[in-house]
């Protein structure tokens, strides 16, 4: 997060009408960033930015040029890529987290950058997650039942596990369609590079 | 987990006659756990056979039968199947498969057992063809889960199931998941089953024969019973 908070929402568009356009939509909520082309949104990229809406078609580098970098700097940024052509999920299959079709409305953009900034709630907690069932299963495999049903560290992990799940449970909204499922897939098989 | 109303619960006691088995819900994800060659994998079959017998659609992801020997499995276990019920993610990498051995299945090849993205991709788009040939409801299986563990780390097995359990639940779906539990040490086990709504626990019975209970689904873990 940076100064003001919000989640920061970088936006690289090459026509300035339109990169305005979104802003004044984006920035009650967020705190908003612009690039007008490829190179100047690699400038402007750093940890604190939490959605980068992507033009695919600019002068310079293409909106696939720069996926490809952001990625390389492995930084857990989501990017949406704003297309003027309804993509299949190939498009998925480049690492994109999302895509906007041109022309977008005020509404949609809100939708998408909060089903992206969602998704990044719901990995970490799936990671958090994680750890608990890890330890958890850890006291499983080394401790007697008897062991267990005396252990408070036992009983308190089990707690915690069960109220996760039902966390995990209400964040699912970001999972409810097919480019959040792909998206998240590809998440995890990142992280694991990583 | 999301409930869906709409949707009816489905009964697996005609494959194992287990009360808790009579009412599963839909969304469920349920983990068949058993040492190598105790049928596991033939029990998932049999539960999806079951499910296309009664109208449901099927999805496989398999890792270790090609598409085209799981489509000729279920043929013959259905005799009346109709190809467009049945989606297979063959996931062997060894590409495509003989356009007659398929049929109108939906069929789509990933290049390996740990691409995960590929995998999705292909129950998307099984789901998908399963939705427009009419399909409401309907369980898929995943064949195996010891074998994607070879491919990549427990962590994001556990990761992919927990994902995967939503995306079915959202579909109305339930699904089976397999895995050897020789194959494992204690704590990989202890991990992936947290995955999981409930565990069918599978074993060769002392006298001959195997034996099942189920865990976790409803009430108390039941004994265990001949199968």
């Amino acid at each position: 997060m940076s100064d003001s908070d919000l989640p920061v929402v970088l936006i690289v568009e090459d026509e300035p009408d339109v990169a305005e356009t979104y802003k004044l939509w984006l920035q009650q909520e967020y705190e908003v960033r612009m690039a007008q082309n490829g190179d100047e949104g690699l400038e402007q990229l750093d940890a604190d930015v939490d959605v980068v809406l992507l033009d695919r078609m600019m002068p310079g580098l293409s909106g696939d040029e720069v996926l490809e970098r952001i990625r390389e700097r492995n930084l857990g940024c989501r990017v949406a890529m704003v297309t003027a052509v309804e993509p299949d999920f190939d498009i998925l299959e480049m690492g994109f987290d999302a895509y906007l079709s041109k022309p977008i409305r005020s509404e949609q953009l809100h939708e998408t950058v909060d089903n992206l900034l969602d998704r990044s709630e719901y990995d970490s907690l799936l990671q958090e997650y994680y750890a608990l069932v890890e330890k958890q299963a850890t006291l499983e495999a080394t401790k007697s039942s008897a062991e267990l049903a005396e252990s408070d560290q036992y009983d308190e992990l089990t707690q915690r596990v069960t109220e996760m799940r039902d966390d995990l449970s209400d964040t699912l909204g970001g999972i409810e369609d097919d480019s959040d499922f792909i998206a998240t897939l590809r998440g995890l098989s990142d992280d694991e590079d990583n | 987990m999301k409930t869906t109303e709409r949707q009816t619960m489905y009964d697996l006691t005609s494959v194992l006659e287990f009360d808790a088995l009579s009412e599963v819900r839909p969304g469920s994800s349920i983990l068949i756990s058993g040492p190598a060659m105790s049928g596991k994998d033939r029990l998932a079959y049999d539960i999806l056979a079951d499910g296309l017998r009664e109208g449901d659609g099927a999805v496989v992801v398999t890792t270790g039968d090609g598409a085209g020997s799981v489509v000729e499995e279920f043929r013959s276990l259905v005799p009346d199947l109709d190809d467009s019920q049945l989606g297979v993610i063959d996931c062997r990498g060894e590409g495509g498969t003989d356009e007659d051995a398929i049929g109108n299945a939906h069929v789509h090849h990933v290049s390996s057992p740990g691409d995960l993205t590929g995998i999705g991709i292909g129950i998307t788009k099984a789901l998908e063809g399963l939705h427009n040939a009419g399909n409401e409801q309907g369980r898929l299986a995943l064949v195996s889960l010891s074998t994607m563990l070879t491919y990549t780390d427990k962590k994001t097995v556990f990761k992919f199931c927990h994902v995967l359990s939503s995306r079915l639940d959202s579909a109305g779906y339930i699904g089976v998941f397999t895995i050897d539990s020789g194959a494992h040490d204690d704590q990989t086990l202890q991990v992936i089953k947290q995955a999981f709504d409930g565990m069918i626990d599978v074993r060769d019975a002392e006298g001959g024969g195997r034996e099942a209970r189920v865990l976790g689904l409803a009430g108390e873990p039941t004994d265990w019973q001949d199968i």
